[in-house]
């Protein structure tokens, strides 16, 4: 490749953008390696002797295991509902007319219009009535509410990328409409659902707010004990950040499985 | 006996009417084509044989059996797609064991099935593979093998050629037509393609816009168009057509005049001639493959507009006054644009249509 200077400016952009996406996650893992007075140094130490010490502490704090329980119960819960009530949903939506379904659609997308801090206090006070604080169903309720749109989004784009003549031709075969939801539809939409899939664990694992609003003790999520240890007049840095690299890994774990899928183009060969 | 049989069917989309009442009837074994331009509603019709597209009105029957308002799969029709409709994620084996397995069958039975199609349509050794591995023509034999498992009553194909080279093309074409030889089945197929509804078609129906033109096998369309449309659609290249005078009729003659006929006069022997009357305008229908360069007697004398060399033989593009003449020619005569040259032809093979474009 020859280097001409849009190339050279090119690559200067790309780095700076990594660096700028990257930095914030090294500056976590190595600070949640490092000892208290190494982190507050300043200028920053570069080369440090590392620690397991607050791996250790928080593996020991029963608070952060239970959170880390917690936060997968609720964000496994929240993604196998949202898939399993979305996708079929997003067929109805991609395949069949049926009366109210642009209106339909515009209350999914309407959903994501309103901030969520704005039905902080109606949702509080309704899961107040209903007894259901500090409970793994309210949060996932609420985060149903909050990724069965965009699972419904993903997932019509993606069913709607599917040849209709592979439905006709299935219906010629003799199969009914759930069977060619789930031999047809199903393995094809892979992509998009792992897609709307991962959006959906990843925002329920993240969620702070309603998570902080709606949780006492029994329920906390591992967002929510990172930051409760920022009490106090002290700062456990490396606690923090220890925290926040195990509750991290898991999501980009998950992220790296299921990105296989996406990138697949399952729809090659069906058509000329 | 009438084995599918289509009566006074319609189809409007919304306000769009795409067909407006058509009646067609097939026996059983017979190999019928819908052939007609592009957007004349051959899908829409083969579609609502299929159970695809609901029926607007009319009624449509299969074996004697009234279908009209039948599910797809129970009517026993199988369908080739022009994009052939594979499924993706499926093996070959699994694409042509879809319908079967809807069916019930016993695993023996459908891979006896399976296996009997692969023979047929020589894509043994292609049965793992995903249709992502297969070529064209693979896809083509495949989606053809899918339909033929199910042993439906009819097969209905739509332009299942379109997507393959030149080559390729009439390969599946002579394949296609062995198959219906092989298997006797009822076959329907819609192409835009006359070629291909010439060599297949046991009956060819000709479709525009919504409507039959003319229904008749591919020698009687070629000898007697119903009219223009169906006369410039059979045939490759198009026929000529020529706007005449009639100066003379009596019952079995005509006589027409032309600027470009020899005499500017033609006479001509025809039964209907009595219909026409002196002074009433006709169409006069040459085919360019009639048109003979070295007539001894010519009846055209033309202006070269230019030549084309197809190697075995030659078509000549011409022109007298503002009508343009296409001649097919075998060898390479030596003409250059500009050039008068002349043209006979057997008077047995003109047609003649009425202003309207019906034949006389
Ligand atoms: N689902 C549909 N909705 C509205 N119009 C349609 C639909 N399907 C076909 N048409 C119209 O009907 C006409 C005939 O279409 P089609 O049967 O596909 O033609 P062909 O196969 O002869 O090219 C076209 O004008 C097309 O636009
Ligand atoms: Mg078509």
């Amino acid at each position: 490749m020859r280097l001409s200077s849009g190339n050279i400016l090119h690559a200067l952009g790309l780095t700076a953008v990594i660096l700028f996406t990257l930095f914030p996650f090294y500056w976590m893992v190595s600070a949640s390696f490092k000892t208290q007075a190494d982190i507050l140094a300043s200028p920053p130490v570069w080369l440090f002797t590392p620690t397991l010490d607050h791996y250790r502490e928080i593996f020991a704090d029963s608070k952060v295991i239970g959170a880390v329980g917690n936060s997968l119960i609720i964000a496994t819960a929240t993604t196998a509902l949202a898939v399993l009530l979305g996708a079929p949903a997003a067929f109805a939506l991609a395949r069949y007319d049926f009366r109210g379904k642009s209106d339909l659609w515009f209350w999914f997308i309407s959903n994501r219009m309103t901030s969520p801090i704005v039905l902080a206090l109606p949702v509080y006070i309704l899961a107040l009535q209903l007894k259901m604080l500090d409970t793994h169903l309210v949060l996932i309720l609420i985060y149903l509410t909050f990724n069965l749109p965009i699972v419904v989004w993903i997932c019509t784009d993606q069913f709607k990328s599917i040849p209709p003549d592979l439905e006709q031709a299935a219906r010629l075969d003799g199969a009914d409409q759930f069977t060619i939801f789930r031999k047809i539809y199903l393995p094809l939409g892979a992509p998009g659902i792992a897609v709307s899939a991962i959006f959906s664990f990843i925002f329920s694992w993240n969620e702070l707010l309603y998570a902080l609003v709606l949780t006492r003790r029994d329920v906390q999520t591992a967002p929510v004990v990172a930051t409760s240890f920022m009490s106090g007049y002290e700062l456990p840095w490396g606690k923090i950040m220890a925290t926040g690299t195990v509750i991290v890994l898991p999501v980009t774990i998950f992220a790296l499985i299921v990105s296989r899928h996406m990138v697949r183009g399952l729809t090659m060969g069906a058509t000329k | 006996m009438t084995f599918l049989q289509l009566d006074n069917i319609k189809k409007t989309f919304g306000e769009l009417s795409v067909i407006k009442g058509v009646n067609i009837s097939a026996s059983k074994g017979e190999f019928v084509v819908f052939v007609g331009p592009s957007g004349c509603g051959k899908s829409t019709l083969l579609r609502m044989i299929a159970g695809l597209e609901d029926v607007t009105s009319g009624t449509l029957s299969i074996d004697g059996k009234d279908v009209t308002y039948e599910e797809p799969a129970k009517r026993e029709v199988s369908m080739v797609f022009q994009s052939y409709a594979l499924y993706p994620h499926m093996s070959v084996f699994e694409n042509m064991a879809f319908g079967l397995r809807m069916a019930k069958l016993s695993e023996d039975e459908i891979k006896r099935r399976v296996a009997e199609a692969a023979r047929i349509l020589q894509i043994e050794p292609l049965l793992e593979r995903k249709p992502r591995a297969l070529s064209g023509g693979q896809r083509q034999r495949v989606a053809i093998g899918r339909s033929i498992v199910r042993n439906p009553k009819i097969f209905l194909f739509d332009e299942p050629l379109s997507n393959l080279d030149a080559e390729l093309r009439s390969q599946m074409r002579v394949e296609i037509a062995k198959l219906h030889r092989n298997l006797g089945a009822t076959m329907v197929y819609v192409t835009h393609d006359q070629v291909e509804a010439m060599t297949l078609a046991d009956r060819i129906v000709v479709l525009r816009a919504g409507l039959v033109e003319q229904i008749g096998s591919p020698t009687e369309l070629y000898d007697r168009p119903a009219n223009t449309f169906v006369a410039g659609f059979i045939g490759s290249p198009k026929m000529n057509f020529l706007t005449a005078k009639v100066t003379g009729a009596d019952a079995s003659s005509l006589q027409l005049s032309h600027p470009a006929f020899a005499g500017e006069s033609l006479s001509l022997a025809h039964g209907s001639a009595s219909k026409a009357k002196v002074g009433d305008k006709l169409l006069v229908g040459l085919r360019p493959e009639h048109l003979d360069v070295a007539a001894p007697a010519p009846l055209l004398r033309l202006t070269v507009d230019f030549a084309e060399n197809l190697g075995g033989s030659t078509q000549i593009y011409a022109r007298t006054g503002e009508e343009a003449v296409t001649i097919l020619t075998n060898g390479r005569p030596d003409l250059t644009p500009g050039d008068q040259m002349a043209a006979g032809i057997d008077p047995r093979h003109i047609y003649l249509f009425t202003p309207d474009g019906l034949a006389l």
